[in-house]
């Protein structure tokens, strides 16, 4: 251990854990996650960065989008984003879901990740290398430390707002709200009826 | 090669159009109604293997052109000479105005999926199949999505640029 970190660890010993502790969940979309095999194994050796791959997403935090998002992967993308405990991180890998990439006219594929969930870090690139996701994650844990990575804070608040625009793209929701959505925003209203 | 098969093919179907690209490979082009009959009959035959179902639509024809990949195993058996084998490209026209053709499953079971991705795709009807219900899609779309006249640019504008971002909405109240 560092003993640099020391006070850091006395003061604030939970983000500390947060912060070597990210188990990401398996979750494969689009061609991105044919980086993370190596970057799991010997070669890159994501555990030096404190990162396991887990199964489910009861026990992971940090979620990669490794690629183009369908209207079919979108709804099991948010079905695991809910399940996932807090505090977790959400980090975009590629440049498809940042704003479409090669399928900005595609008539399937949703164009911006971060209308639907929050999204703490972008990785641009089609596609990154594996160093990139360390460099991602180097950069998460200042964002941790600063705060600054609250995407699921921010999740919690406009809920409503995530939740009409999911509902805008996927129509009806076959699961009940996550957070309580007061009724109470004209606009959202307006728009369902 | 496969002269055998050309004839029997020209003696037992009228209007038969049969055309040899390359070496091991033969297109026929026939008339809606007679396909159902040509791909028993290859089937007999021994080219049980169907590889593929695809569609292409001809906006300028008005018309539909559904392919179907057929090929043999019979290399390995003895019966069969290796100059018999042949990989078989049945085409056929389906006018765009009534996109209809009747479902392959009786002679081919594995059609079944292709025909769905066709049916939704394409928006072609195939009559007595059992369950016609999307295959990958999860949104209403009015024309068929790979249909020529259906505009992908205006129909991400309409849908997905039209989503605001929750920054957006959170700042308008």
């Amino acid at each position: 251990m560092d003993r640099n970190q020391l006070r850091k660890w006395l003061k604030e010993p939970a983000k500390m854990g947060h912060k070597y502790s990210l188990h990401a969940i398996y979750f494969c979309t689009g061609c991105g996650i044919i980086e993370v095999p190596p970057s799991i194994t010997a070669r890159w050796d994501a555990e030096r960065f404190g990162i396991i791959p887990v199964a489910t997403p009861r026990q992971a935090n940090l979620f990669l989008i490794t690629g183009y998002v369908s209207v079919k992967t979108l709804k099991a993308i948010i079905r695991t984003y809910e399940q996932m405990p807090e505090p977790k991180f959400t980090v975009g890998f590629g440049s498809c879901p940042i704003n479409g990439g090669m399928y900005w006219d595609s008539y399937n594929t949703i164009k911006h990740l971060d209308k639907y969930i929050p999204v703490d870090g972008w990785i641009a690139g089609c596609m990154p290398r594996p160093e990139a996701i360390f460099v991602a994650v180097t950069h998460l844990w200042t964002l941790i430390d600063k705060e600054m990575a609250n995407g699921y804070k921010r999740y919690r608040e406009k809920y409503r707002y995530y939740r009409a625009n999911q509902e805008k793209v996927l129509g009806k929701l076959e699961w009940p709200p996550l957070f309580q959505i007061e009724d109470k925003d004209e606009q959202l209203v307006k728009e369902k009826s | 090669m496969n002269s055998s098969l050309k004839k029997s093919l020209e003696s037992a179907f009228k209007e038969v159009h049969l055309n040899f690209p390359e070496k091991d490979r033969l297109i026929i082009n026939v008339k809606k109604d007679q396909a159902m009959s040509i791909l028993k009959f290859l089937k007999e035959k021994g080219y049980e293997h169907l590889a593929l179902v695809s569609c292409i639509d001809w906006i300028e024809e008005k018309e539909f052109e559904l392919v179907y990949v057929l090929s043999s195993y019979l290399q390995n058996d003895s019966e069969y000479t290796e100059k018999e084998k042949a990989n078989i490209i049945l085409k056929t026209i389906v006018p765009r105005d009534n996109p209809r053709f009747f479902t392959t499953i009786p002679i081919f079971q594995n059609s079944e999926p292709y025909e769905r991705e066709i049916h939704e795709l394409y928006g072609i009807h195939f009559e007595g199949h059992p369950r016609q219900i999307p295959l990958f899609l999860e949104r209403d779309y009015k024309i068929p999505p790979f249909r020529k006249d259906f505009d992908t640019r205006q129909y991400v504008k309409q849908v997905f640029d039209n989503i605001p971002s929750v920054e957006d909405r959170a700042g308008e109240k």
